[in-house]
């Protein structure tokens, strides 16, 4: 009775079919975009046909490289998404590690401050944010997209939640032991806190690859474009519109990328993509 | 002495500061600074040469009378309450779906539904343009498949915050549903068990107990989509440009369009500065809110 109950329930079918048309809402128009960056640019696109090439080609992708260094973009856009990442999941760890596991003057207020910054919009202060960019000669440097957001607010947030459970004892033991600070963050809770670092690091990386708005403002030749930028010139290049199997070959390299990138790293988490001991 | 004993404390944990300053730091240069600097430009004229020139608040005053402003402003409230609408609930449904404890190959589900995050929207803005075409698009046709007129969805006055709105919640949801289902995660099944031997159907299970357990979260979840919402400018810069005319324009948009296009800079900061006050506002609404429904004082 009980087992058949598992297999012929209704409910359960409706979830699955659910789910299986939210993914495919999830992954269609990416399969789409793909599938059209395989078309002749001549190709019929009437009926039906819209939907699969007939004679699947890569020579968008050929002409798409010859628009833009997008081997170049690309590498931009990895430095840019690599380095800062690093950076974020260190900062942010290291403060959190501070706000969750000691007490020192003034650490509320600052905690409190914290918070607060999340609610400032960035872009509100873009234009002196330009200005000093420049002054630091950083305009058309991958520095200004990487050095202003290595330590954030939320990461510092989500990192402190994670490092809040870990046992005061075994802090107490190293100190007894002589470890300094330092050392007990960076041998005895990184090493714990691994899965977090890696959940956060996979995030802030796609943040990062995705980033629109600052590479738009900062940088200014097509060497310098980060991928994301290169592929918002794509429709007018050179005063011409670009066909839009074109435009797609290259909206693809900068999509498929990151999706390796996110498919590999979550074959490192256990329990896929999670944000652990999320308590609000 | 006691002016003392707290210097000497704070002298101990100098590391601990040095540990939390990097973000301080950045804060101060990139952000706080700026602050103070666009609040000074926002009652200026300034072209990026030369010296900013006193104009007084008549960037303000041209604000409150600029219609395109007036447009943005519309827009960008419209996306925060669609995205208010629509994103939470679906991130709701499919964490919940997500959460039920037979449901085989969970990771595959998950994984298959954050890729719309994982996609950026510059590009797949560009394939949602084909999508919502009047001539070609897949919509219009499907539509025709049925028999209906083809629909001008990205170049009517009338609809053109539509696509907009879809690209949106398309992309930002899975993010949603992640933060969502990381919180059921940490609800106690035994709240569950209890109310099932009670009698308590699905629907009742949900309302009184995952929504009250979540609170906090969605909580976070309404905040943080409220100032996404408002700071909205990739979706609209690659679908319709802000168009036709403005009418799918949002502010952060209008204000890089003062800034980097037509070198107001003055009038730029104003805009930032009417953006930021509208952005505390509406998490100080919130806060209040929050606070007179639960009687919660801790957000961290």
């Amino acid at each position: 009775m009980m087992a058949r109950r598992g297999r012929l329930h209704p409910e359960r079918w409706a979830v699955y079919l659910l789910l299986a048309l939210i993914c495919l809402a999830a992954v269609f128009p990416l399969l789409w975009m793909i599938s059209i960056s395989l078309k002749p640019v001549g190709e019929g696109s009437a009926g039906w046909n819209v939907l699969l090439p007939r004679a699947p080609t890569l020579t968008n992708y050929v002409a798409v490289a010859g628009l833009l260094p997008l081997g170049r973009n690309m590498l931009n856009s990895f430095v840019v998404a690599a380095s800062g990442t690093v950076a974020t999941v260190f900062l942010c760890s290291l403060a959190g590690f501070a706000f969750a596991k000691y007490e020192f003057p003034g650490k509320n207020a600052l905690f409190l401050l914290l918070l607060g910054t999340m609610m400032v919009p960035p872009e509100a202060g873009v234009v002196p944010v330009f200005a000093i960019i420049r002054a630091f000669g950083w305009v058309n440097n991958l520095l200004a997209l990487i050095v202003p957001n290595a330590a954030t607010a939320i990461g510092i947030f989500y990192m402190r939640q994670y490092i809040a459970s870990f046992p005061r004892e075994i802090m107490e033991q190293a100190r007894l032991d002589g470890a300094g600070e330092f050392r007990i963050y960076w041998q005895m809770v990184i090493p714990v806190v691994a899965p977090a670092l890696a959940a956060w690091g996979t995030l802030a990386f796609i943040a990062r690859w995705n980033d629109f708005f600052w590479p738009l403002i900062f940088m200014r030749s097509k060497e310098m474009y980060t991928l994301m930028v290169a592929v918002s010139v794509l429709p007018v290049s050179e005063g011409l519109s670009t066909p839009w199997p074109v435009i797609l070959a290259g909206a693809t390299l900068s999509v498929l990328p990151l999706l390796a990138i996110y498919f590999v790293l979550q074959q490192f988490q256990k329990e896929g993509l999670a944000l652990g001991a999320m308590k609000g | 002495m006691r002016a003392h004993s707290l210097l000497r404390r704070i002298w101990r944990a100098r590391q601990l500061y040095l540990f939390i300053s990097p973000f301080f730091i950045l804060f101060a240069i990139f952000q706080f600074l700026p602050l103070l600097w666009s609040l000074y430009l926002s009652f200026h004229e300034w072209n990026g040469l030369g010296d900013p020139e006193p104009v007084g608040v008549a960037n303000y005053r041209a604000l409150l009378r600029d219609q395109m402003f007036h447009e943005a402003l519309r827009n960008t409230t419209f996306y925060w309450i669609a995205n208010l609408l629509l994103v939470i609930p679906l991130a709701l449904l499919v964490a919940s779906l997500l959460y039920n404890p037979w449901l085989k190959g969970r990771r595959a589900w998950r994984t298959v539904l954050f890729v719309p995050y994982v996609t950026a929207s510059v590009a797949i803005g560009l394939i949602f343009k084909m999508l919502f075409d009047f001539n070609s698009g897949l919509i219009n046709m499907a539509l025709g498949g049925f028999g209906l007129d083809p629909v001008p969805w990205l170049t009517s006055v009338e609809l053109s915050k539509l696509p907009v709105v879809v690209l949106n919640v398309w992309r930002v949801t899975p993010w949603f549903t992640l933060i969502l289902f990381s919180g059921m995660l940490a609800i106690n099944p035994e709240l569950y068990e209890a109310a099932t031997v009670d009698g308590a159907n699905a629907f009742d299970r949900f309302f009184r107990i995952t929504i009250p357990s979540l609170a906090p979260i969605l909580f976070f979840c309404f905040v943080t989509l409220s100032i996404d919402s408002f700071r909205i400018f990739t979706e609209p810069y690659i679908l319709t440009q802000g168009g036709p005319g403005s009418s799918s324009l949002s502010i952060v948009q209008y204000l890089y369009v003062n800034g980097f296009r037509l070198f107001k800079l003055g009038m730029a900061s104003a805009i930032g500065y009417v953006l930021t006050a509208i952005l505390l506002v509406v998490s100080a609404a919130q806060l209040y809110a929050l606070r007179r429904q639960s009687g919660l004082s801790e957000v961290g």
